[in-house]
């Protein structure tokens, strides 16, 4: 256990401890591609007892069905498995007292960066990642983004919680458009002629973790070139000006209000009918198909859900609620850790998971593109394509404290809300987003 | 002088400056009890009214106490509030008498800087303490809470009492120095007795603080049996991005009541308590 903290790790703890993740491609080198993996045998220490920690569902079939796993894990191997469950943002500040303290549970399920913050103290993972990844027609490159630093795995690539436009299909069509559009230019068209139509838009711009992150960094990558300033901090830069020009077009046709939105506020708006198209997970249509409330329920057959349009980039850049299992070097049973994260990613165990949570959770593995909670209703279809379709948050940076204190700085979406709101040009706005993340790279 | 108070008057430096500040303390309560009472049609409805319920439903309270360990969460809260304020108490009261009556060298530096204990947030805290819990065995069970609590109680109940018995006249002590007292019976005789009021409401403001503790109750505490009101109505009531506003609002009204209760019992205690703890 380390009894010195200096400050530069304290600097790293606080941006464990803070929720939310992170910006800007501002810079580092692209991840180094791996390693072949080793074998990987399920080989758990006799009598071994695990702790794990992982976020509190999302809908009840979840946990149902992810505790039906873990008692399927004990029986088959003997091994002792406690679950803690924790509020979604709360998991983080657990996950850095545990990597810092050198004690706490053996497997915890983390978002995004986590692993990156603490690789040293974790296990190394690749031949669990490796094999699965052979098993099942190989990991989405994404997920190899977070679950890998410099060559090595350090986690295991649970899913994310995907988000893709939800609207009404009906105000869409009234608007003029028979089908969502899928490129910036038309997406921007569609939300004038809605706000025409008396039924705009509204994304969230307050703090939101989740969909404040997703929607304003599908936004600015949309514009950006992978690797296309490597090596430098380029926040500010012509194409993210571009970029928040276009919110600030984009703002314009929303709802008022929505500089304050936080996760719940574009569920509710969405739900009453203030707004006819937002970015969501499949919480409003899941919320809107068990809803006991006539009105409520009448919504199901006319939300429909669309991926993010595409930009200039031409290929996707959406950013989704990213999940990863990471076990800890302190622990007492690293084999029967490593064997608990591989057997909940088997088919037999991962698949009926997805479909338990109604298709909350996206694959990271591409051979589950084919279970069916994905074409039992075609209104799931586009949450299958979300990790697909996921660009990492720190873009083209190195993934780390700094790319985690940023997000959880929430540096990108008040830069695009202060450009959108016009309480700062789109220029001054960029500059002071690469003044707030330079602070955090600099460490 | 009543000749001098007009009505209107009256209103103008009386009633109406009252009736906004009942309007400011009471209206988070209405809304929490609205809230509530509410169906999930009716809060979520732009065409409700928010401010009133149509028609008034248990089914929040019904989930709290019934799928949740709410009750679980609701006995933790109590044991370690009253058993960290307590323990803060008696330290304290020692601490704090200390300081001011023995007057030793050093007296007045150690009381800021027990203040100044006080003033270092409990986010820069956690992780130190985490090492100490850990190390002690102590993770994930109440005694860690029991045991953390004091460190930013102690520094403010001291603070607060050294100010109430300073307010004390000497001169009592120093009868009781005459006719052959103890330091501790003049402690629990005289001191004591006098500085009820500021012990109340030093105890008051420490079982709130525990009682409202967050951040330790999230770190030091993983298994939903052990953990608090605060933390656990937030693991269990928010689902995603789905918060379940009726019964989350359910817990936080149940969950302030016990904290209204204490205050309403003990609030003359309090107010003089206060007084004498920042008099000169």
């Amino acid at each position: 256990m380390r009894n010195n903290v200096n400050r530069r790790d304290f600097l790293k703890i606080s941006a464990g401890v803070a929720a939310g993740t992170a910006t800007a491609g501002m810079g580092g080198e692209a991840l180094a591609q791996g390693k072949p993996a080793a074998g990987f045998a399920y080989k758990p220490e006799k009598g071994a007892k695990l702790r794990v920690l992982r976020w509190k569902r999302f809908v009840q079939g979840d946990e149902d069905a992810f505790m039906k796993n873990v008692k399927a894990f004990s029986d088959k191997f003997g091994v002792e498995v406690r679950v803690d469950n924790e509020g979604w943002e709360d998991v983080r500040p657990k996950a850095a007292v545990a990597a810092n303290v050198g004690s706490g549970p053996d497997v915890i399920y983390g978002w995004f960066d986590d692993p990156h913050q603490y690789p040293d103290k974790l296990l190394d993972v690749s031949d669990v990642a490796g094999y699965l990844g052979a098993k099942y027609g190989g990991w989405y490159p994404v997920a190899e983004t977070y679950g890998k630093r410099d060559g090595k795995w350090i986690g295991v690539p649970l899913g994310a919680a995907g988000a893709t436009f939800v609207h009404r299909i009906s105000h869409v069509q009234a608007a003029g458009f028979k089908e969502f559009p899928k490129d910036l230019g038309g997406f921007l068209e569609l939300c004038k002629a809605m706000k025409a139509k008396n039924t705009p838009a509204g994304f969230a711009l307050g703090n939101a973790v989740g969909d404040g992150n997703s929607w304003v960094h599908w936004l600015v990558w949309s514009r950006r070139q992978d690797g296309q300033r490597e090596g430098t901090r380029v926040i500010n830069s012509p194409e993210t000006v571009k970029a928040l020009e276009y919110a600030k077009a984009l703002y314009a046709t929303f709802v008022p209000g929505t500089l304050s939105w936080l996760d719940a506020n574009n569920n509710k708006a969405f739900l009453d009918g203030q707004v006819s198209i937002t970015n969501n997970g499949i919480s409003v249509y899941y919320a809107a198909k068990t809803s006991t409330d006539a009105k409520v329920k009448a919504l199901v057959a006319d939300i429909g859900h669309a991926n993010y349009p595409i930009g200039p980039t031409g290929k996707p850049t959406e950013l989704h609620l990213f999940s990863q299992a990471f076990a800890f070097r302190y622990s007492k049973a690293p084999n029967a850790a490593k064997a608990f994260m591989a057997f909940m990613m088997e088919k037999e165990q991962y698949e009926p998971w997805q479909q338990a949570a109604i298709g909350y959770i996206t694959q990271p593995l591409k051979a589950y593109e084919s279970n069916p909670i994905w074409t039992v209703d075609p209104k799931h279809t586009p949450y299958r394509d979300c990790v697909k379709n996921m660009t990492a948050h720190s873009h083209a940076g190195k993934l780390g404290y700094a790319s985690a204190a940023a997000m959880a700085d929430f540096i990108m979406v008040n830069m695009v809300a202060e450009a959108a709101s016009g309480s700062k040009s789109p220029k001054e706005a960029a500059e002071r987003a690469q003044a707030r993340a330079q602070r955090y790279y600099k460490v | 002088m009543d000749y001098l108070e007009s009505p209107m008057r009256r209103w103008v430096t009386l009633y109406i400056p009252l009736l906004c500040f009942l309007v400011i303390l009471l209206f988070p309560f209405y809304w929490m009890a609205m809230t509530s009472f509410k169906p999930n049609e009716e809060l979520v409805s732009r065409a409700a009214n928010p401010f009133w319920i149509v028609q008034p439903t248990l089914a929040h309270f019904e989930r709290l106490l019934f799928t949740t360990a709410y009750p679980q969460w609701m006995w933790n809260t109590i044991l370690v509030s009253v058993v960290a304020t307590f323990t803060s108490l008696a330290a304290s009261v020692f601490a704090a008498y200390a300081i001011e009556r023995l007057r030793f060298r050093g007296s007045k530096q150690t009381g800021l800087a027990i203040f100044l204990a006080y003033l270092v947030p409990p986010s820069i805290l956690f992780i130190p303490l985490a090492a100490i819990v850990f190390k002690l065995g102590l993770f994930d069970t109440r005694w860690a809470l029991i045991l953390t609590y004091p460190t930013f109680l102690i520094p403010f109940c001291t603070w607060l009492l050294m100010g109430y018995f300073r307010s004390i006249p000497y001169e009592l002590e120093e009868c009781a120095l005459i006719d052959g007292a103890t330091r501790w019976q003049i402690l629990v005789k005289i001191i004591l007795p006098l500085a009820v009021p500021g012990l109340i409401s030093a105890g008051i403001f420490a079982f709130t603080l525990s009682w409202n503790e967050f951040i330790y109750a999230l770190t030091f505490v993983s298994s939903s049996e052990n953990k608090t009101v605060p933390v656990g109505v937030i693991t269990e009531l928010v689902e995603g991005d789905v918060y379940h506003w009726g019964a989350l609002m359910a817990g936080a009204l149940l969950g302030s009541l016990p904290v209204a209760v204490l205050y309403s019992f003990f609030v003359e205690y309090y107010v003089s308590g206060m007084t004498g703890a920042v008099k000169e």
